[in-house]
């Protein structure tokens, strides 16, 4: 306190003497502004969800999957997605096949273009489908998207293909993303 | 006689907007984990067996018209183009030429990841020429060297539907638009 300039010495006894006169009276309660909150917050869910709602189908891409770029328009439309990348085949959420350094599948689980792991999960989804399709009265579409890589080679592309259709899945389509 | 205000003694009443907001809170992350980034799409591709099956349909409204079946092969040098089995620019007196390409690279001597090493335009203007000649004609049969990357793939079939091409409108009832050459693509395996 003794090496203190006057004008600190003044300022300290200002405070003192405004936290005594604050002591005295009641202290006032302070309310945060809801509504303002309650609005932005309330567009951001509405964008979301219309944002959510427009597609019927939502394509997460797998890590480090780089999904092809095409001027094409037409929406994508229900199906069952298979992801196939440099690392491996992913159908309906589980990896299938692991893909040897050069990005294709190893030879030892192709068989004349058949890749028997992912004919094997495949079969067995388009049997429940087609199973829960007649419990509904409707007729089972079979229809892929697949979500390729813009690095795939067309040799794997085709070899997917030819397994899908010996699946017994008869429409295909490729996920890009829409350019510009 | 002084009159009491009807609602002066109501005391005000505010609704506790914290249950609301905990509930918005959650929904915003469980959204935005839900939501696409980027705008996707679809080309929708035939397998061969059925596209013969739509091809059969399509010949009995043209009334016996000869069918273009239009092929493009992918090759590591350019496009290889054939159109009613004759490919276009092969040797005189054959019906194709493995040797030499239709339309060459636009960027010669550049690396197969570089996706733009190709002629894209030229195809198109091809497409666009054989498209005056067979106004019917939609599919194009296209297949690749075992090496192509996808998106040249999906590039050439940019280029032959048409960069202008709103197909989109198709698949929601309505005719096709004008500026769409060959936009039903039939995928084949070494059909070079």
């Amino acid at each position: 306190m003794d090496n203190m300039t006057p004008e600190q010495k003044a300022f300290l006894a200002k405070k003192k003497a405004k936290a005594a006169a604050r002591r005295g009276k009641e202290e006032e309660e302070g309310e945060l502004g809801m509504t303002s909150l309650m609005d932005i917050v309330s567009i951001i869910v509405v964008y979301l969800l219309k944002s959510y709602a427009s597609d019927p189908v939502v394509i997460n891409p797998t890590a480090g999957q780089k999904i092809p770029m095409s001027k094409a328009d037409a929406s994508l439309q229900d199906g069952m997605p298979i992801f196939v990348t440099l690392r491996g085949i992913t159908f309906m959420d589980k990896k299938v096949v692991t893909m040897n350094a050069d990005g294709e599948v190893d030879k030892a689980q192709v068989e004349n273009h058949l890749i028997g792991p992912l004919f094997d999960a495949m079969a067995e989804e388009v049997d429940k489908a087609k199973a829960m399709a007649e419990r509904q009265n409707r007729e089972w579409e079979g229809r892929l998207i697949l979500v390729g890589d813009e690095r795939l080679k067309f040799s794997t592309l085709v070899d997917v293909m030819y397994t899908a259709g010996r699946a017994e899945f008869v429409q295909y389509a490729f996920c890009v993303i829409r350019k510009g | 006689m002084a009159r009491k205000k009807k609602g002066a003694d109501e005391a005000e009443v505010k609704a506790n907007m914290l249950p609301v907001m905990n509930i918005m809170f959650l929904l915003i992350p469980a959204l935005l984990m839900a939501m696409e980034f980027a705008s996707m799409a679809a080309i929708n591709v035939s397998p061969p067996k059925f596209a013969a099956a739509a091809d059969q349909k399509k010949q009995e409204d043209k009334k016996e018209e000869k069918p273009l079946d239009l092929k493009v092969f992918i090759m590591t040098d350019g496009y290889r183009v054939t159109a009613s089995g004759q490919q276009e620019g092969a040797d005189a007196g054959k019906s194709a030429d493995s040797n030499r390409p239709t339309i060459g690279l636009a960027k010669p001597g550049s690396e197969l990841d570089d996706y733009e090493r190709y002629d894209y335009d030229a195809l198109e203007a091809k497409a666009k020429e054989y498209k005056g000649l067979f106004p019917n004609d939609v599919t194009v049969k296209i297949s690749a060297e075992p090496d192509i990357p996808m998106q040249v793939l999906i590039g050439t079939m940019d280029a032959l539907a048409g960069t202008t091409c709103k197909i989109g409108k198709y698949y929601k009832g309505e005719d096709p638009p004008e500026d769409c050459y060959f936009w039903q693509p039939i995928v084949e395996a070494g059909a070079g």
